[in-house]
Parts: C-alpha cells; sequence; structure tokens
C-alpha cells in the first residue's frame, strides 16, 4: 500500500470517532436518532478529506500518520467542547477551517522552507515582538496575561510566538552549530564553547523569566526553555547544555518563587491542592475528581457530570486547559491512555522526520517542532493530572481556542515539509548537494540515508 | 545529531510513560478514595441522575415523586406537610430524614433486591430507576389527624390492632419538604422544633393513659378483678407521699372499673403498690417501654425507672404514670393495640411493599407479633373498663354514635406548665380495627383537648 492510501485508511477511524462520537452524544440529548447526527460526522469528513487530496498533491511523499493523528485529536476535542458548551463547538469548527486554510497556505508557501533561513533574524525579532505585543496590550485570564483582542477576535499571540521562536531557533543553531561544539576554553575540567555563541542562550534564559515575570504565564515560558534546550542539545550533542541550562532556569526560577507570590501559589496548589479544596485547589481538585469518576471505562460519552445546576462548567476552563479531564472522565483510563499515545507517536512520527532529514536545519526544524508541541501536551497533560505543576497553556489540536488551532496546522504544515523533502527532496547542505553536481553518491550521504539513494528526487518539489 | 534525536524521542517517552502512570493512579487505584471524597459532589450528582422511587399510600395518593429537570430529578412532595415528619426530606444540600434516609438504598435503586433489574435495565438500555414504596397510610385517616390535631404542638397515632400497620401518624408543629432547603436556617432554630417527629421521637410522662398497663398488670397478676372494692377519700399517703386526685375530687365507695372509667389516682396508686416495683416494670417492658422499636423509622425508647431505684413513692406516682415514666406517642398506641389485639403487640410498620418499577414486588412486610404481655381474658376486662371510659367516664367526648368505643384519658402534668393532654381507643370496641393514640402538648385535661380528636380520627378510620 502507498503512504498516500495509508493516510486515507487511517483517517477513518477519525471520521469514524466523529461521526459516532457525536451521534451518541446528539441521541442522548435529542433521546431519538435523527439525521443530523451524522451531519458533523460528514463535515469532518469532508475537511480532512481535502486536506488529504491538498497533501497528496503538495507533499505526496509526506508522513501518512501526522495528519490522522491531528484528525482524530481535533474530532475527539470538538466532541468534547461540544458536550461543555454547543455554541463553543461551533466556533472551534470555524477555528478548524480557519486552520485547514492556514495549513494549506503554509504548506504551498513554505515547500521550500529553507527560504525560512534567510529570514531567522526577522523570524526571531517577530516572535520577540508578539511577545512584547502580549505584555503591553494583553488582558489577563485566570491569572496570566495570555491575550490581546483584535477586533472582535480574541488573540493569544504566544501560540504563534512558540512558531516563530522556534524557526529562529533552529535556523540560528544551524549557524552556529559548529561553534558550540568545538571548545576553546575549560573551565574546571570541562570544555567550555565560546562565550558569545552562548549569546541566544542567555538571551532566551532571560527571555523565559522576563515571561514569568510580565506575562505571569508559568507554561509558556517552560515550554520556550524546554524546547531550546531540547534543540541545543539535538544541536550539540552534549548533555553539558542541557545541565547548564536547566539549572539557569532553576536558578532563575527559585528567585521568581521566592519574589512572586502567584508561582508559590502554583506550586503549593501541586503540592497539596487539599489544603483548600474549595478555593485555591478546588479547580485541580475537580480535574482529580473528574479522572476518579471517568475510571477504567469512562462514564461514556455524554454522560459525564461536567455541569452544575447554574449550567456553567464544575471544572473552570473546562474546554481549554481542562478538556483532558472531561475526556478522561468520559472515555476513562482507555480514553486518556489513547489521548497521551496519539502524542507520543506524533512525536514519534515527528523525531523520525529529522532523523531522516537530510541537512541541519531541516533536522533542527522538525526536532523544534516536534518538541514543541509534545512538550506543550506534556506540560498540560501533566498538570491537569498533578504530575506537574499546573501551567495554563492549550492541549495542541483538542482544547477550545482559534490562536492554538491555527498555530498548531501551521506547525503541522512545516513539520509536514520538512517530512516531504526528507522522504524525495534534494539534500540541501554543501556536501550532498556538491555529490549532486558530481552526480556521485558521497559517503556522508549514504551514512546519512542508509539504504536509499541519496539525491534520488521524486516528486514535484 | 541522529543519535541525539533518538534520545530525546526516549526522553519524551518516559515523559508520557509518566502520564500514563499517574492516569493510571488516578482512574483505577486512588479512585475509590477520590470517588467517596467529602468534597466530591459527583455522588450526589450521580444520584440525581437516577429517577427516585416514588411513595404512595395505602389508597395510592403520591406523596412522594419526582420532577425532570433536564438530565436531573428533582424531589416533589405532592401533598406538602401532610406526612412530612416520618416521610422527612431528601435534599441535596441538607442530606435525608424520615423514610427517605430509612428506605434510600431501595429509593435511590441501590438495593440488593434490584440487583437483577439494574442488570436487565443495563442490557435493555433502559433507564434505570429506584424502587417504590407502598405504605400502610390511609390518606383519608392522615388527613382527618392532621385537621384534627390542628396547629396545637403534639401527636397523633393510628394503628390497626390486628397487624400493627400504621394508618396514620402526624406530628405538629411540621416542616414543608418542598421549601426545606430555603427554611432550613430558621426551621433549626425553631424552639418548637419542628424537624423533631413528636409521635415517635418526643417522649412525654404518659399521665393516667398509663393506668391501662398498671390495670392489665393488676388483672393478669389476680391482685385485682374489675369488681374489687375499694374506698377513696381524696388522697392517699404512699411512703410519705400524698397521692390526690386530679382536681381534689373524692369519689367515695368503688370497684376497680370504676377507678378507671373516672381515673381514681388513688386507688391506682394502691394497685401499682401491690403490684410492686418489680412486677410493674416487668409489665411496662412486657408493653414496650424501654425498647427501640424494631423498625427502620427508629424511634425513642422510652424508660421505665429501674426498679431497684423505686421506693414505696415512687412506686405510688408512677402507677397513674408521673415521676419517672416516659412513652413515646406511638409507644402508647401500641400498648393500646395490645389490649386491643387480646393482649398481643404488633410489631408497627408503615411500608407495605417494596415494589420495582413494572410493580413486581421486591420486599413484602406483614404481620409480625412483637410480644404478649397479657392474656386474651384479661385484655378483654381491661377494654369492656375502657369501653365505660367513653360512655360515661372521662372519655365521653370521644363516643360516636352507633360504634362502641373504648378509650382512656391522660391529663399528665408538667412542672411549670400547663398538664398534657392524652387519650388513647379503639373502635369498634368488640372487633378493634383501628386504635388511636392523641398527645397535646400542655393542651389541659385529655378528656377535653384529646378525645374530640381521637374521635375524628377513630371516625375517618371506620368509614375507609
Amino acid at each position: 500500500m502507498t503512504s498516500r492510501s495509508k493516510e486515507l485508511l487511517f483517517l477513518l477511524p477519525a471520521m469514524l470517532l466523529t461521526t459516532i462520537g457525536f451521534a451518541i452524544v446528539f441521541v442522548r440529548q435529542a433521546e431519538a436518532f435523527e439525521l443530523i447526527s451524522l451531519a458533523p460526522g460528514a463535515a469532518f469528513l469532508g475537511l480532512f478529506g481535502l486536506l488529504h487530496v491538498v497533501r497528496r498533491l503538495v507533499v505526496p511523499a509526506a508522513d501518512p500518520y501526522l495528519l490522522p493523528i491531528t484528525a482524530l485529536l481535533s474530532s475527539l476535542g470538538i466532541l468534547m467542547i461540544y458536550r461543555v458548551e454547543p455554541r463553543l463547538a461551533a466556533q472551534q469548527a470555524v477555528w478548524l477551517v480557519v486552520g485547514s486554510v492556514a495549513f494549506v497556505i503554509v504548506l504551498v508557501g513554505l515547500r521550500r522552507f529553507e527560504r525560512l533561513l534567510e529570514y531567522k533574524y526577522l523570524i526571531g525579532l517577530g516572535g520577540i515582538a508578539l511577545l512584547v505585543l502580549t505584555m503591553v496590550a494583553g488582558r489577563e485570564v485566570y491569572g496570566a496575561r495570555l491575550w490581546i483582542r483584535v477586533g472582535p477576535v480574541g488573540f493569544q499571540p504566544p501560540e504563534f510566538a512558540k512558531l516563530f521562536l522556534v524557526v529562529f531557533f533552529a535556523a540560528y543553531l544551524d549557524q552556529v552549530r559548529e561553534m558550540l561544539t568545538v571548545s576553546t576554553r575549560r573551565f574546571l575540567g570541562v570544555a567550555l564553547p565560546p562565550l558569545r555563541h552562548l549569546g541566544p542562550l542567555i538571551t532566551i534564559w532571560g527571555l523565559s523569566l522576563a515571561l514569568m515575570i510580565f506575562l505571569k504565564d508559568l507554561g509558556t515560558s517552560l515550554l520556550f526553555f524546554g524546547t531550546l534546550l531540547a534543540l541545543i542539545y539535538v544541536a550539540t550533542g552534549r548533555f553539558f547544555y542541557v545541565v547548564v541550562g536547566a539549572g539557569l532556569f532553576a536558578g532563575g526560577a527559585s528567585v521568581l518563587y521566592r519574589i512572586f507570590p502567584h508561582v508559590q501559589l502554583r506550586v503549593g496548589i501541586w503540592l497539596d491542592p487539599w489544603q483548600d479544596p474549595l478555593g485555591r485547589g478546588y479547580q485541580l481538585v475537580q480535574s482529580l475528581f473528574a479522572f476518579a469518576a471517568g475510571g477504567l471505562f469512562g462514564r461514556g460519552l455524554g454522560e459525564g457530570y461536567l455541569h452544575l445546576a447554574s449550567g456553567s462548567t464544575i471544572i473552570p476552563a473546562l474546554e481549554t486547559d481542562f478538556i483532558f479531564s472531561a475526556i478522561g472522565e468520559e472515555l476513562g483510563l482507555v480514553g486518556a491512555v489513547a489521548i497521551v499515545l496519539l502524542y507520543l507517536v506524533f512525536v514519534q512520527r515527528g523525531l523520525r522526520v529529522a532523523v531522516r532529514s537530510h541537512d541541519d536545519f531541516a533536522r533542527l526544524l522538525a526536532t523544534g517542532l516536534t518538541a514543541v508541541f509534545g512538550l506543550q501536551a506534556f506540560l498540560i497533560l501533566g498538570g491537569v493530572t498533578k504530575l506537574i505543576p499546573l501551567t495554563g497553556i492549550t492541549l495542541p489540536f483538542v482544547s477550545y481556542g482559534g490562536s492554538s488551532i491555527v498555530s498548531n496546522f501551521c506547525l503541522l504544515a512545516l513539520l509536514l515539509a520538512v517530512s516531504e523533502r526528507a522522504a524525495g527532496g534534494a539534500p540541501r547542505d554543501a556536501a550532498g548537494r556538491a555529490a549532486l553536481e558530481a552526480g556521485v553518491r558521497t559517503g556522508t550521504a549514504a551514512q546519512d540515508r542508509p539504504g536509499r539513494a541519496a539525491g534520488a528526487r521524486t516528486g514535484s518539489a | 545529531m541522529e543519535r541525539s534525536i533518538r534520545k530525546l524521542f526516549w526522553f519524551f517517552t518516559v515523559l508520557f510513560l509518566a502520564l500514563i502512570a499517574q492516569l493510571s493512579y488516578l482512574q483505577v487505584w486512588a479512585a475509590p478514595e477520590l470517588r467517596t471524597h467529602a468534597n466530591n459532589t459527583r455522588a450526589v450528582e450521580s444520584e440525581m441522575r437516577v429517577e427516585r422511587g416514588s411513595v404512595v399510600s395505602s389508597d395510592g395518593v403520591l406523596l412522594a415523586g419526582n420532577r425532570k429537570e433536564g438530565v436531573y430529578f428533582l424531589r416533589d412532595y405532592p401533598v406538602g406537610d401532610l406526612v412530612s415528619p416520618w416521610l422527612g426530606y431528601s435534599s441535596l444540600r441538607y442530606g435525608r430524614s424520615g423514610l427517605e434516609r430509612a428506605y434510600n438504598l431501595e429509593l435511590a435503586g441501590e438495593t440488593d433486591a434490584l440487583v437483577v433489574r439494574s442488570y436487565i435495565d443495563l442490557l435493555t438500555g433502559r433507564p434505570h430507576r429506584g424502587a417504590d414504596l407502598v405504605l400502610t397510610i390511609d390518606s383519608r385517616v392522615q388527613r382527618a389527624a392532621v385537621e384534627a390535631l390542628g396547629g396545637a404542638p403534639g401527636a397523633v397515632v393510628a394503628l390497626d390492632p390486628r397487624t400493627g400497620a400504621v394508618l396514620a401518624m402526624t406530628s405538629s408543629p411540621r416542616f414543608d419538604p418542598r421549601t426545606l432547603d430555603e427554611d432550613w436556617a430558621s426551621l433549626i432554630e425553631d424552639e418548637s422544633r419542628p424537624l423533631v417527629d413528636r409521635a415517635v421521637q418526643g417522649l412525654y410522662p404518659p399521665g393516667s393513659v398509663f393506668k391501662l398497663v398498671v390495670a392489665a398488670a393488676g388483672l393478669e397478676e389476680g391482685v385485682v378483678t374489675p369488681g374489687t372494692m375499694f374506698e377513696d377519700e381524696g388522697s392517699w399517703l404512699a411512703g410519705g407521699y400524698r397521692v390526690s386526685n386530679n382536681d381534689g375530687k373524692v369519689f367515695g365507695e368503688h370497684d376497680f372499673a370504676e377507678a378507671l372509667t373516672r381515673s381514681i389516682n388513688t386507688t391506682f396508686a394502691k394497685v401499682g403498690v401491690d403490684l410492686g416495683a418489680d412486677t410493674l416494670a416487668r409489665y411496662a417492658a412486657g408493653f414496650g417501654i424501654g425498647s427501640a422499636l424494631s423498625w427502620r423509622l427508629g424511634g425513642a425508647a422510652g424508660s421505665f425507672p429501674a426498679p431497684a431505684g423505686l421506693d414505696t413513692a415512687h412506686v405510688a406516682q408512677a402507677s397513674f404514670g408521673q415521676g419517672e415514666v416516659l412513652v413515646t406517642p406511638l409507644q402508647m398506641a401500641l400498648i393500646t393495640a395490645g389490649i386491643a389485639n387480646g393482649g398481643t403487640v404488633m410489631v408497627p410498620y408503615l411500608v407495605a411493599e417494596v415494589r420495582d418499577y413494572s410493580q413486581i414486588v421486591l420486599e413484602k412486610t406483614g404481620p409480625t407479633r412483637a410480644s404478649s404481655p397479657i392474656s386474651e381474658a384479661t385484655a378483654g376486662e381491661v377494654r369492656d373498663m375502657m369501653v365505660q371510659v367513653v360512655e360515661r367516664g372521662t372519655g365521653t367526648a370521644a363516643a360516636i354514635s352507633g360504634v362502641e368505643v373504648a378509650g382512656k384519658t391522660g391529663t399528665a402534668q408538667v412542672e411549670g406548665g400547663e398538664s398534657h393532654a392524652w387519650f388513647v381507643g379503639f373502635a369498634p370496641a368488640d372487633d378493634p380495627t383501628i386504635v388511636v393514640a392523641v398527645l397535646v402538648e400542655h393542651g389541659g385535661s385529655g378528656g377535653g383537648t384529646a378525645a374530640p380528636i381521637a374521635r375524628a380520627v377513630l371516625r375517618a378510620g371506620l368509614e375507609r
């Protein structure tokens, strides 16, 4: 079976889930089956069918698993959002369409993603500008400054800033990689790289802390910093940087912990939410109750206890940060573990793209995109299950929210573009290019991709 | 670089495995504890999704049902406060009381008897429902009792003496279960204690209605016969304590039957002292005073003082129901029912049947004998004496034309207040189908205040 048909096949579960899921929820509400119950499934089928066709045309050799995983996650997401508030599900559907359009634009526009290299500083500045914009114009929701208003639409710049910064990190590291691995000085027996190349590391460290200070946004700063560390590790292959980076972050964070009460509060709630189960610990405690209510197999779609008699959700922010709690309650451990594994498979496919890529920038870009995606999922999944302190951040493709959906569709498009190149595109680095020009298979290229002819271009890329 | 990427993948694997471990802990290992946590309102919520069983009177009147709001069932009490003292309430905020509490497993559909039904529901996809209760209460007798008692603080109990089935039971003041949540603050503050069911929980000195126990004991023990002659001088000295009649009356020469008819304290003090503390205590216990009722609704046990601590003065006092003797209105009704039923006291019951929603009977309560403290002959003699009480004695206000009514009045003295008014009785006297006990707190004389109430209830009971 070709990888393209594989994708179509793997899209089927998502379609079935949406169709059957919505039908179950509708039937439970109306106590009768109507043909309209099948409409969301049909619409979803249409949307992802279209995306599949676009992908087939534009990046035919790209990974066939990523799009179906996205479809599964977003179908489950919109289904749970419908359970929380049907009005929001309609909006989410609009965001999925907008996200799909963005997906197509990015896929078509950045098929030659290496063009991003030329604009790396502009992109980096753009990312920082988005964060500064949030600091200046943002409004606080749930104690974190994340939103700015653009006309009638709420907009979360950090969701997009993460993409800009990943591209910048990857591009910058691609450039300074060699110099970071060559140590010039030794200090206490440890080889040190030239300090000036550590500039970005220090800058981002400061930026993450600034985020915590000004945006009170623990989640995003942790996300940026974690992604940067992952990239530096992959770029240099030296664990030393991870240790130093983590140490720097921990040092800064512990100072901030002392200074800022909201950081202490978050950590305090995590350590003992039962101290104030009706007040500060309420959200987390109710989330734990939701998971417990779900048990092994869950209470069933449409059977969860999501709302109070007043109509508001028991868990505040259920449709965004706490959507996983609702999934845990209605689909149980079985459903929750399935979601976790979907993210793990996404990470595996993403890193596989990185491994299979021919040049450093592609590798770093794929790694960065995958890391930021996986880390974001882990931070919020761990937060709502009390594995780690809770940081307000969305669950990619599942949570309600336009910025999150659109930015993650862009992320997916970029990853597929890299994947296409890895599977069939030409190597861009000097050795590969030289080899191509000479028409000779070089040792480097062969080593990079054993068992496959380097430079054998397929498709129209 | 490839190696680093692989290591990064393993790092992510560890992170996500930790997530799966934490999920397993929450959803399987810690789940039972979390589900029953004090701050977890989900248990209440899941109960609200199950249609709670209804409660129906023996004549088919709905006493407790549900109204549906969204996916939730909210408890509804169509008859308001008519039966609230013992039916109780089922409130999300304040929990449950009365039958709602005693039969919660059945009503909520969690009783073992419903296991098969639940399984069938699961298989057929029918919504699970709680079991219904069919009571022994007759709504007409109940309404008569409530109306006759009116707003006076007190209690009325009506039973079928042959079975122990409770026909009517009320207490005043009481609460309206429909507005419980709003009224709660004032209900618990209220000094008249409207949340207490006086019929089963209220302990009162029985006064002269306790003479029935003394009479039964005296006749059974052979200490007296209805014809035994006594001389009353208005007062009698017992162990240094002066026993006197109500209102200082002097009755002169009379027989024992007359002593009950006129409720002569001196004569009963003499008989009581003759019987002695031990024998009196034995008969009080035989009629159920001092033992908890063997029904799920609970209630006060009542008390008769320990014989060892009783000197002659106290025995004399106890013989006309004063001193340290305490009973509930329900207990007085049961003692009277024992006499009406030929000496055999039956176990009271309020719930005749528990049925699932397809009307299959899951549990049926029948008549159960509690004790037989006296012989049928003795019971007959006491009954004949009680007929005289209503015909020409202190209880004439309970008389019903065309029906022979047996009864006994009581006017129990209370320190620093008006006496409690009592009346116990049954009809028809030769083949009793209904027994009634009435207590009006600080109501004055039993014959004046309590007997007319009893009459109204007896009439309703005979007409049913």
